[in-house]
């Protein structure tokens, strides 16, 4: 773009409209430029000024001419249709077109910065061992691999190095506000990046960060934030006095009310409020709402805080043993309190006051509660609670990204290998402590917890319930899929087993389930030399991503060779039937036992309050006011109706099977 | 089983597992309202009327046996 400098009636002009300048000599305009709109303003050092000719609708200030009013310039480039208004210093900018400062103390930079990237987190233990480089393009995945897969040496060197050579690219001793940013009635920012269409309103410190957003979907702050050394992704809202130091929030994360963070990262769809964070990985979906909320050194994914959730670990030891890792889907009760480090399995339920060190990692879908100052594991019980399923539904439709580019992979199915893997475990387990345990032992110990013997025989029937379900729905998808007998064996036949191997472990790398195998070849791609940006890291996690559907049904046809001796390619009419009736049973069996928990939320003992100082009569129609009844409740109707269709599905493969020889 | 056996025996059982007297036990008492069972000790009766009378119950309908009625009941179909 063509620049001049100023005309002597241009300068005239300016000087008549209370403009001053050190040297109008280093002020250049685009060739269109008019000085109409610049009032009051005094331009020091290098000054750039383009076109300011439109009229932009601003939420605080309604239809306002572009141009700058009251404002102090140093070393900036101000793109077209900006408006500048009452900002006291704006020192070494950039401001693309139709930007908007409004009422800004300061907006300046203090020499070279990284704008937040490479900031290093101590995440899982205060005292390091695990740092997180973060940048603007850090995913989930890439997070979990550097904190987790420190003894992949070579790996963590390539990561660390790619990661390092991003961040100097973004070295810079220009600020830069994209176009269509906003930024009204704040007091300083410095040494910021702020993306295009992010609005920033009434922060406080906004200091060395990059607010990474776009047009589709804007970064937003709000009132009385400070935030020091950390990364914004796209879709982010960040309000209400949060105060964060070091730490990376990623897409559609929401932080308000007083959230206070440090040393903490926040992955797809988090949501904090009230409460704190230190060194904590908080995988997509950890939720915390609550005040005395105080998650510390924890590994969380799919995650619900209970008020006054908190953990700890110093006991005065070397320094802090942290640690903490809750598999996805877990859950704090309020006032819960852990002893780390400890281990929770996935879908878990922790309540009361904990003070063993305990490892339920293999007991998905379990209660861990206190009892007589033992850690009590009740195994399976979470399975059938009405709490796990509308979580589990919940999740994909509150996926709040709407950035093109999505950084962090999910996958939500509840009974995947990952889950279902555990369960086998865990299977393994109990049988192992029912055939040691005596009669007379009330208790039986396991890794820092006590389980009553009596659960251990319950908790095998009810864990048998979702391996019976896995293995059924995914015969049942694929005949769903099937016109003919032909197109059936081809798909048994094309599903890659490699013979007499167990079911493969797999990994849940913070929102995206992964074979080992699968992961090792990415390691493999990573490490290779092939791999030069960090752009390309994100691209392997897509390509491998891509595979996950077929991954699972491979992890099904070694599933299937271990329970029942037979691989995908050799399954007979008899034997589909048999895993289809299996399916149906423990299908329906399950969602009633889910009814039946889902029923308890219509007792007499929830309506305790209500109808106050009524009858009986009264409190029961209070109640249904207030809550509905059990048979018009949607989730009640939802899980009725799916009950059905599992008949109709189940009887729509059987028909289709007649047909089929299957010999 | 004659009624009254099984009755006594299943109030056994529930004093065992919620650490009562089976003489605060009534008939028709609910194991939540009257005898205070949470969850996990509704699951941990299944597992012990199970032990106790050497039978697998039904998971669901297990958990819809409310009271010691219903469970003296439940109890007999399996022992037919």
């Amino acid at each position: 773009m063509a620049y001049r400098n100023l005309t002597s009636q241009e300068i005239e002009k300016l000087k008549q409209q209370g403009c001053s300048s050190e040297s109008w000599g280093t002020l250049w305009v685009d060739e269109k430029f008019t000085p109409e709109q610049i009032f009051n303003a005094h331009f020091s050092g290098k000054v750039t000024l383009g076109v300011y000719s439109e009229t932009l609708t601003i939420p605080s200030l309604g239809k306002h001419p572009a141009g700058i009013w009251n404002a102090s310039l140093k070393d900036c480039r101000i793109g077209d249709n900006v408006l500048i208004s009452n900002v006291q210093n704006l020192y070494h900018y950039d401001i693309s077109h139709h930007a908007v400062i409004n009422t800004v103390q300061t907006v300046t930079m203090t020499g070279e910065t990284h704008f937040g990237n490479g900031t290093e987190l101590e995440i899982l233990n205060e005292g390091g061992g695990r740092e997180l480089l973060i940048y603007d393009k850090l995913s989930a995945q890439i997070a979990y691999l550097l904190v987790h897969f420190r003894y992949q040496k070579n790996l963590i060197d390539k990561l660390q190095r790619l990661i390092s050579d991003y961040c100097e690219s973004k070295v810079g001793t220009i600020g830069h506000i994209g176009p269509y940013a906003q930024i009204h009635n704040c007091q300083i920012i410095k040494n910021m990046t702020i993306g295009e269409g992010a609005l920033v309103e009434g922060a406080i410190l906004l200091e060395d960060g990059t607010l990474a957003g776009c047009q589709e979907d804007p970064v937003k702050i709000g009132h009385g934030v400070i935030a020091k050394h950390f990364i914004v992704q796209s879709g982010s809202h960040i309000d209400d006095g949060v105060l964060l130091e070091k730490c990376f929030v990623g897409q559609g994360v929401r932080l308000g009310k007083q959230y206070s963070a440090e040393g903490s990262a926040f992955f797809a769809n988090c949501e904090g409020y009230h409460g704190e964070a230190v060194s904590i990985f908080a995988g997509p979906y950890t939720v915390t709402h609550h005040k005395s909320t105080l998650l510390i050194a924890g590994m969380f994914s799919f995650y619900n805080a209970g008020s006054g959730t908190n953990q700890s670990n110093h006991m005065y030891k070397l320094g802090p043993l942290h640690q903490g890792i809750l598999e996805r889907g877990a859950k704090t009760g309020s006032l819960s309190y852990m002893m780390w480090p400890c281990s929770v399995g996935a879908f878990s339920v922790v309540t009361g006051k904990h003070a063993a060190n305990f490892d339920a990692s293999d007991f998905p879908f379990s209660y861990i509660t206190a009892e007589e100052g033992k850690s009590q594991l009740t195994p399976a019980m979470n399975l059938f609670t009405v709490g796990t399923r509308r979580d589990s539904e919940k999740w994909p439709s509150r996926d709040r990204r709407k950035d093109p580019q999505t950084f962090d992979i999910l996958h939500f199915d509840l009974f995947n290998p990952r889950t279902i893997g555990k369960i086998l475990n865990a299977l393994s387990i109990l049988q192992n402590l029912g055939e040691k345990s005596r009669k007379e032992q009330e208790f039986v110990s396991y890794k820092g917890l006590v389980i009553k013997r009596l659960l251990i025989r319950s908790g095998i029937k009810y864990y048998k319930i979702p391996v019976a379900i896995y293995l059924g729905q995914c015969l049942l998808e694929i005949l769903e899929k099937t016109k003919s007998e032909k197109e059936l064996k081809e798909i048994l036949f094309s599903i890659p087993i490699k013979e007499n191997t167990e079911p493969e472990l797999w990994y849940d790398l913070a929102g995206m389930l992964i074979p080992k195998s699968r992961l090792e070849t990415c390691f493999e791609k990573i490490v290779s030399s092939k791999t030069d940006s960090v752009e390309t890291l994100l691209l392997i996690f897509d390509e491998v991503a891509s595979h996950y559907k077929a991954d699972n049904l491979s992890w099904w046809g070694h599933l299937l060779k271990k329970e029942y001796g037979v691989y995908p390619s050799e399954l007979n009419k008899e034997l589909i039937i048999q895993l289809l009736e299996s399916w149906k049973t423990n299908t329906v069996k399950l969602n009633n036992m889910v009814l039946k928990d889902a029923e308890k939320e219509f007792d007499p003992t929830s309506q305790i309050g209500y109808g106050l100082d009524g009858d009986e009569a009264l409190r029961k129609i209070d109640f249904e006011i207030v809550r509905g009844t059990y048979d018009e409740n949607p989730f009640v109707k939802k899980l009725r109706l799916e009950n059905n269709q599992v008949e109709t599905r189940f009887q729509a493969a059987i028909n289709a099977l007649k047909i089929f020889r299957l010999t | 089983m004659e009624t009254k056996k099984l009755q006594e025996r299943v109030k056994k059982v529930v004093a065992n597992v919620l650490k009562m007297d089976p003489e605060e036990i009534s008939d028709d008492a609910n194991f939540i309202f009257d005898l205070g069972a949470d969850s996990m000790q509704s699951l941990e009766l299944v597992a012990a009327f199970e032990e106790e009378f050497g039978i697998e119950l039904d998971e669901d309908k297990a958990l819809s046996v409310q009271t010691v009625a219903d469970a003296v009941n439940f109890i007999a179909s399996y022992l037919k």
